[in-house]
């Protein structure tokens, strides 16, 4: 399979006064384009550090991550921004949207910044992703007018609006009630299904692990099974 | 972009108050100082102008910087009228005093009448000439806007006299008193500020100026058409005092911009990972800052010259200050407005750009 995604040997280690702290000890993962894979561990084995590296938000210690092509290991901070803003699509726990803006606003906000200012989102992959996430009537509401599970919602549309290689998700049904967390999930499956979105998401849930084709299983900073 | 701008600025209307009105005082003072010294330099300018002489006489290197220091001995009067082409002479002499509404300073002057009412034409319209040391008059602008008539008192030398009449038109100071009396309140008996000469043909001032320059070599002779072209509107102290203005009201606009912003930002760390998330890079957000900044220093400027215009039009009913406003100056303000609220906001600007992503996503 053509990945899309893959880390060589990929080390981080934090410094904490002088104490290091060996988050990630030589991660080799490869994510094919289109799949949707899950990650489960314990709390601390260094899922959350594994996703920040690989959208770009932090630089590992050591090691490769090949994004749709560029090795982000290398770049520099701008760069990375840039490429994170060409190919990475976030979904965190706490939904993080604007307050102050509408769900459209939001969506409008990612739009802008993807597209350095100009419109390039067709309005056809517009519509499809507010119909497969039902959001077409709550496109007016701002975010404490919306559930948790509308906000997760529209933060999944914020992350996929610009079609980007990869959405990464840190728990994204964390902060869901059971029946929420099963919407959300059977919307990021349909979003994996219908529009062959790549998807990589942390979840401390099986259940939700099993709506991903693939779960790869991490333990004190490296990948110890796949199922 | 320009959504989050209006919305953050929309969300927290205290922090934009705040903010709105350190600018706008920022623009006030610009506006409201500079409308001052333009009005009043151009109100006195026109006075000066209009006293009928062509000529003054007086001390040189004293004449353009009004003081209470009387220097120059009247009998040169008696000497300038022997000057060929002179009509007619007045001394005058100069007491400053503050301004009786507090603002600004005030000129009284000691004529003699007689000669003074030839030369500059101003008549009494209502009551008399002042005739002993506790009379002055005072002039119809000065009569209306201090609600002053025949009879009222007037503090002249921190001492109250009474208004003995009203002249009109408005000519050199506002309060005039004898000359004789104040030479005794100075302890200065024969002497005055300056002396005004009327020529027998004005086409020809230039020529009595020079014969008087030959005749009483060392002293300053002007031409009062010449006051206000470049060298009357030099009053020492002026440039001085409207570029302190400046730099007070760039720093308080600034200072109230940066603190705003900083609060802000610091408030608003979840929101600046958010953006790094979606992949803004340091220039975007950097602009999202300075856009709310430059938005919120825009209103300020708008919000200053409004309350600029109103605190003239007060001030002018209220007291005898004369306010003129010019376009530079508007313009000016306003770009210093929105020049400090971008200076401010840059600091603040650039540490959100550089927070770290990770950390400010955690940010409770
Ligand atoms: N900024 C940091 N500075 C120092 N240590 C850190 C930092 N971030 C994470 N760590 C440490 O790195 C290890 C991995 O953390 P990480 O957040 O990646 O774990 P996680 O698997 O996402 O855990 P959880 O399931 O609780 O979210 C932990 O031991 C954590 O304490
Ligand atoms: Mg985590």
């Amino acid at each position: 399979m053509d990945a899309i995604l893959k880390t060589e040997n990929l080390v981080m280690t934090y410094r904490v006064g002088k104490v290091d702290v060996n988050a990630l000890r030589g991660v080799n993962l490869s994510v094919g384009r289109g799949e949707f894979v899950s990650i489960m561990g314990p709390s601390g084995c260094g899922k959350s550090t594994m996703l920040h590296i690989l959208g770009g938000l932090l630089k590992p210690t050591s090691g490769k991550v090949i994004v749709d092509g560029e090795d982000m290991a290398d770049m520099t901070d701008a760069q990375r921004t840039d490429t994170r803003r060409r190919k990475i699509g976030f979904v965190f726990q706490r939904f993080n949207l604007f307050p102050t803006l509408t769900a459209e606003g939001n969506l409008q906000l990612a739009e802008q910044i993807h597209g350095k200012g100009k419109k390039i989102v067709d309005e056809e992959t517009r519509r499809e992703v507010l119909r497969l996430l039902r959001l077409e009537n709550k496109m007016r509401h701002k975010p404490l007018e919306l559930s948790g599970g509308e906000q997760q919602r529209v933060a999944i549309a914020r992350a996929i609006i610009n079609r980007p290689a990869i959405i990464l998700a840190d728990e994204p049904t964390g902060n869901l009630d059971s029946e929420n967390s099963e919407i959300v999930l059977e919307m990021l499956q349909k979003l994996n299904r219908e529009l062959n979105q790549t998807i990589v998401m942390i979840t401390h849930n099986p259940e939700a692990a099993a709506v991903a084709a693939r779960t790869v299983h991490m333990r004190d900073g490296m990948i110890v099974g796949e199922e | 972009m320009d959504n989050l701008v209006t919305s953050n600025i929309r969300q927290r209307p205290t922090r934009t108050l705040l903010s709105v009105a350190g600018v706008a005082l920022g623009v006030v003072l610009i506006v409201l100082n500079t409308g001052l010294v333009e009005g009043m330099l151009n109100d006195r300018i026109r006075r000066e102008r209009g006293v009928g002489a062509e000529i003054r006489f007086g001390r040189s290197g004293a004449m353009l910087s009004p003081s209470s220091s009387n220097p120059v001995d009247v009998r040169y009067g008696d000497q300038l009228m022997k000057i060929e082409g002179v009509k007619l002479v007045s001394p005058v002499g100069y007491y400053i005093q503050s301004g009786n509404s507090g603002l600004g300073m005030e000129i009284v002057e000691g004529v003699e009448f007689d000669s003074y009412s030839t030369i500059t034409g101003a008549k009494i319209v209502e009551g008399r000439a002042p005739q002993t040391d506790q009379e002055v008059m005072i002039d119809e602008f000065k009569a209306l806007h201090n609600k002053l008539s025949v009879g009222s008192d007037i503090q002249v030398f921190g001492e109250t006299k009474k208004v003995a009449g009203i002249y009109s038109p408005q000519v050199g100071s506002r309060i005039k008193m004898p000359l004789s009396a104040l030479q005794s309140a100075l302890s200065a008996d024969g002497k005055c500020f300056e002396i005004l000469v009327k020529v027998t043909d004005p086409d020809k001032q230039d020529d009595v100026r020079k014969r008087i320059l030959d005749k009483l070599p060392g002293n300053e002779v002007l031409l009062t058409r010449d006051i206000g072209v470049g060298v009357g509107r030099e009053i020492p102290g002026i440039k001085g005092f409207v570029r302190a203005v400046l730099v007070l009201s760039v720093i308080v606009s600034a200072l109230v911009i940066l603190l705003a912003m900083y609060t802000t930002i610091t408030e608003r760390t979840r929101e600046i990972g958010i953006l790094k998330s979606l992949g803004a890079s340091k220039g975007f957000i950097i602009g999202v800052i300075e856009k709310e900044a430059l938005t919120i220093s825009l209103i300020g400027v708008l919000v200053g010259l409004v309350i600029s215009m109103i605190a003239a039009w007060v001030l002018e009913r209220a007291t005898t200050l004369q306010l003129e406003f010019t376009w530079s100056w508007i313009l000016r303000a306003g770009l210093i407005g929105l020049g400090a609220g971008a200076l401010g906001a840059l600091y603040p600007a650039i540490r959100a750009a550089n927070k770290d992503a990770v950390q400010a996503l955690s940010y409770e």
